[in-house]
């Protein structure tokens, strides 16, 4: 049915919008000439990299830019009434009845001494002065709205009794109370993980459609953004750089940010090569030092001298696709090559060489503190999270493994366990022939030599006080890699490798991007020389373009010093174009392992299944099947029986994955699928992602 | 066909201290006719419409201009509004049909849907009207015909049967009874892709039907 005889007033009308913060330096302009529109019942998606003045836009909404923000011009309209200018009081009003907030980091939004009922019934009695028990009952109706399973009893929970993707639930299901006309999300499941993001994403789509609730989304994951939006922006400095709707912006992207955006997202298509990551060169300037004129120009391969010049006006490409271009006419028909030496090589290894990394039967098990009084005088039964239970593999020299699964799946305790900050509980870890089973205060300066991590948070595995210089350089004088006196030109050799210059030398971490940081980490590790790296999610606190970067680097550094690689990712698009081998964890234990093209296509475990199913694809073209998992990853405190995948197995095929556990079925090539369902019907699954048409 | 799935969710609404004048403009400026008046939590505290704006000219104490326009600057929504107690109001779970009941019985253009006495939606005249021109697929070209038979049960299964004996589709049906013909029933169905002279052959030949107009729309 055609609406047109609705009312035609955009719920949410942003134009040229401009937000300034006051610093010491004078005010930095966070946002500028940015507008929009967002219609009743849709939901418009704003994308860019973190800077981009995305959550400022959202903060401006609501007036809640803090004491050093204002908003310098333009105007916003909700509901077709001017937001700004207005009193505070009249302001919380609406905010609280029909503009809703919801954020990134759910725990943060919920208060952790108050139990869910409490908080949730809040909503209620204050804007609506309804009793608790109509105000209880109207919150479990929510609940179950936002297909929380076991709602009455979620009611009297306390927030860190949930896992997180149910407390994202419980804050959209707040959020949605009172019926809001606008609903702002802001990253809303970048803190979740893939399985569960699907699921809130699908719930998002849903509720938009039974409240006819707008929606402003944004996020960086331009895959997310793909999935919910039927509009979207792309912010770039500040300022949006491109509007569409969501199929032009990914089919026919045309600014070069947009396109090198779109190149440098890892998007799980068809085919191996469409899975390479091309990075933007540089980096997002500053708010407070723009370039003169086109702010994308430093990073742009098209920029001319207009765009040194003048400062690019949006502009109707067609109706409803705006972009901010001088060159957009031209661009649009140009066919992109990807630059020389952009990428590392790629070819896959898998070699005969003889593995360097042997385990097997690997348990790790951390002892869970006994209640029971009988405990104190040791007499307890000892319980035991099961974080890595009877994990074998082989690696061989030069090749990459990833490892994928869900948060709480054990991958990081594996790594931790190889290279010896856990000390295992039972199994044999054989690393270059030795035995390295035991924790790394008993292993030699030697083997710790070859056996080097990289962390995911760089931030906090590097020390503040000291220089880059200085960290890069502690491994080289601690393993003796070269002599002393040539510590500082090993250094320099190294920074020049992660592409960082001279200058870096003597810079504080805190002077870095979160890139630049990563970098330093990459050196760090690869210093000695080790055989063996281990990447644990080296990329996932970085920006997309960032992100491209720094893989790429990784890949040519361990490539040129045939370094091997085990590669932790939570999930499958990022592992696959460079992984020799993939593993696939869940609960603990290996479901999937296998060379790295077979894990993507039938025969496939079911839990690899899922996992495909639920990751983002920007890509509008491909088709993606639709397996949702109920539920979270089980305890391992008290692992399910039988197949552990079980109790959240959409094929369980009967009593036998409840009480045995599962066969290992051999597919050839080294590819083995631990699973009760016989191969030739694992073969018959249809693959997860196919090309329309 | 509930209220709850065509009216118009999250209405442009105003607070009772808006000025009329403002009111005024607001409403001119969205192109709307109905405004509720709504106060914390979106409970309805009045209604405002463009009649309820005309200020009467007895309340007014002279024709001066200068009195006008101050009566007219000191007046607020919360002034001229038909208070909530007075505003007739549904709810999103009753049929289109009842709320249409509502409105011709009361000669009144819009109902504000209420839900705990929460403003939950709108639904105006012109939705109904929109959702007729649905019923009857105004937008997807047809053949339309009108059948009079008499007022009894069966004759619209006689008519149905004749059309799908030759395979076609009904785009839309409805029915009421004839003008001034109390013991007959007029039935209006639309279908498509069929060329006019070939359904008034084949319903023409129903017993006891009479085709009173057809035209292609």
């Amino acid at each position: 049915m055609t609406t047109d005889h609705r009312i035609q007033t955009p719920i949410l009308k942003v134009e040229n919008l401009a937000i300034s913060y006051e610093t010491r330096k004078g005010d930095v302009q966070a946002v500028r000439d940015v507008s929009f529109e967002i219609n009743r019942g849709e939901a418009h998606g704003i994308v860019g990299e973190s800077g981009c003045g995305k959550s400022t836009i959202a903060f401006g909404i609501v007036n809640f830019l803090g004491r050093n923000g204002k908003i310098v011009s333009g105007s916003i309209l909700f509901q077709g009434q001017e937001l700004r200018g207005r009193e505070e009081s009249e302001l919380r009003r609406l905010r609280g009845d029909q503009i809703a907030m919801v954020y990134q980091d759910p725990m943060s939004a919920l208060n952790p001494s108050l139990r869910i009922g409490e908080q949730m019934n809040e909503v209620l009695i204050i804007h609506r002065g309804m009793e608790k028990a109509d105000a209880d009952q109207k919150c479990v109706e929510m609940l179950k709205r936002v297909y929380m399973p076991d709602p009455e009893a979620v009611m009297v929970r306390y927030p860190h009794q949930l896992s997180g993707g149910q407390q994202q639930r419980v804050v959209i299901a707040m959020a949605l109370l009172n019926n809001p006309a606008l609903l702002i999300m802001d990253e809303p499941t970048t803190a979740l993980d893939v399985t569960v993001e699907a699921a809130v994403l699908d719930l998002i789509g849903d509720l938009r459609r039974d409240f006819d609730t707008a929606i402003m989304y944004i996020s960086h994951n331009l895959g997310v953004v793909a999935r919910v939006s039927e509009k979207v922006g792309v912010m770039y400095a500040g300022e949006m750089v491109e509007r569409a709707s969501t199929e032009d912006i990914y089919l026919h992207p045309l600014h070069p940010y947009t396109q090198g955006l779109m190149r440098c997202v890892p998007k799980l298509g068809l085919s191996k090569e469409s899975s390479y990551l091309y990075p933007i060169r540089g980096r997002v300037p500053s708010p407070a030092n723009l370039p003169p004129g086109c702010v994308y120009e430093p990073r742009c391969d098209y920029a001319r001298d207009v765009c040194r010049r003048k400062h690019p006006e949006l502009h109707a490409l067609s109706p409803g696709h705006f972009v901010r271009c001088h060159l957009v006419s031209e661009i649009a028909g140009a066919e992109w090559q990807p630059p020389e030496g952009v990428l590392p090589d790629l070819t896959a290894r898998r070699t005969e060489a003889e593995p360097i990394l042997r385990v097997s039967d690997l348990r790790t098990y951390y002892e869970q503190p006994s209640t029971s009084a009988l405990s104190l005088f040791g007499l307890g039964e000892k319980r035991y999270v099961k974080a890595v239970d009877d994990v074998g593999f082989e690696l061989p020299k030069g090749c990459t493994l990833g490892v994928v699964g869900e948060s709480g799946c054990g991958k990081s305790t594996l790594a931790k366990t190889i290279v010896g900050l856990e000390s295992p509980t039972g199994g044999k870890i054989e690393f270059m022939g030795f035995d390295i089973s035991v924790p790394v205060k008993k292993r030699d300066l030697e083997l710790i030599e070859e056996l080097q991590m990289v962390f995911q948070n760089p931030d906090s595995t590097m020390n503040p006080s000291f220089s880059v210089g200085h960290q890069i350089g502690r491994p080289l004088k601690r393993f003796k890699t070269v002599p002393r006196d040539e510590v500082r030109g090993e250094v320099i050799r190294l920074l020049d490798a992660v592409k960082l210059s001279v200058d870096y030398y003597d810079r504080l971490p805190r002077q870095l991007s979160g890139g630049e940081k990563q970098r330093v980490g990459i050196a760090r590790a690869f210093a000695a020389r080790p055989e063996l790296v281990l990447c644990d999610e080296p990329v996932s606190a970085l920006d997309v373009s960032v992100q491209a970067a720094v893989l790429n680097l990784l890949l040519e550094i361990q490539r040129e010093q045939g370094t091997t690689m085990l590669f932790i990712a939570h999930d499958l698009s990022v592992v696959r174009f460079f992984s020799d081998y993939v593993a696939v964890m869940y609960l603990g234990q290996i479901c999937e392992y296998g060379p790295a093209e077979a894990i993507y296509a039938p025969p496939y475990h079911p839990y690899t299944e899922a996992l495909l199913s639920a990751v983002p694809i920007p890509d509008p073209t491909v088709e993606q099947k639709h397996i949702r998992l109920s539920g979270a990853v089980p305890s391992a405190l008290d692992p399910p029986s039988g197949c552990r995948f079980h109790t959240r197995c959409p094929r369980k095929i009967g009593e036998i994955c409840e009480t045995e556990a599962p066969p290992w079925r051999e597919a050839g090539d080294g590819h083995r699928i631990f699973c009760h369902i016989p191969l030739e019907e694992l073969r018959q699954m249809e693959a997860v992602v196919t090309v329309e048409g | 066909m509930l209220v709850k799935d065509y009216m118009t969710r999250h209405p442009l609404m105003a607070e009772p201290t808006m000025s009329i004048v403002e009111a005024q403009r607001y409403m001119g400026e969205n192109n709307i006719r109905h405004l509720p008046v709504v106060g914390a939590g979106k409970r309805l505290l009045g209604l405002a419409t463009r009649q309820t704006l005309l200020v009467e000219p007895g309340k007014l104490g002279s024709l001066d201009v200068w009195e006008i326009a101050r009566t007219l600057s000191g007046l607020a929504l919360e002034d001229v509004m038909t208070p909530a107690e007075d505003v007739i109001t549904t709810g999103p779970d009753i049929t289109i049909e009842e709320a249409a009941r509502i409105m011709v019985e009361n000669k009144i253009g819009c109902l504000p849907v209420l839900e705990e006495g929460v403003v939950v939606g709108i639904i105006t005249e012109i939705d109904l009207l929109a959702l007729m021109m649905e019923i009857m697929a105004t937008r997807v070209p047809g053949v339309r015909v009108t059948v009079r038979m008499p007022n009894v049960a069966g004759e619209l299964a006689k008519l149905v049967s004749a059309i799908s004996a030759h395979g076609w589709g009904i785009l839309a049906c409805g029915g009421a009874p004839a003008p001034k013909e109390p013991d007959k029933w007029d039935t209006v169905v639309k279908i498509r892709n069929i060329p006019q002279a070939e359904i008034v052959a084949a319903l023409g030949q129903v017993k006891g039907q009479e085709i009173v107009d057809v035209r292609e729309v």
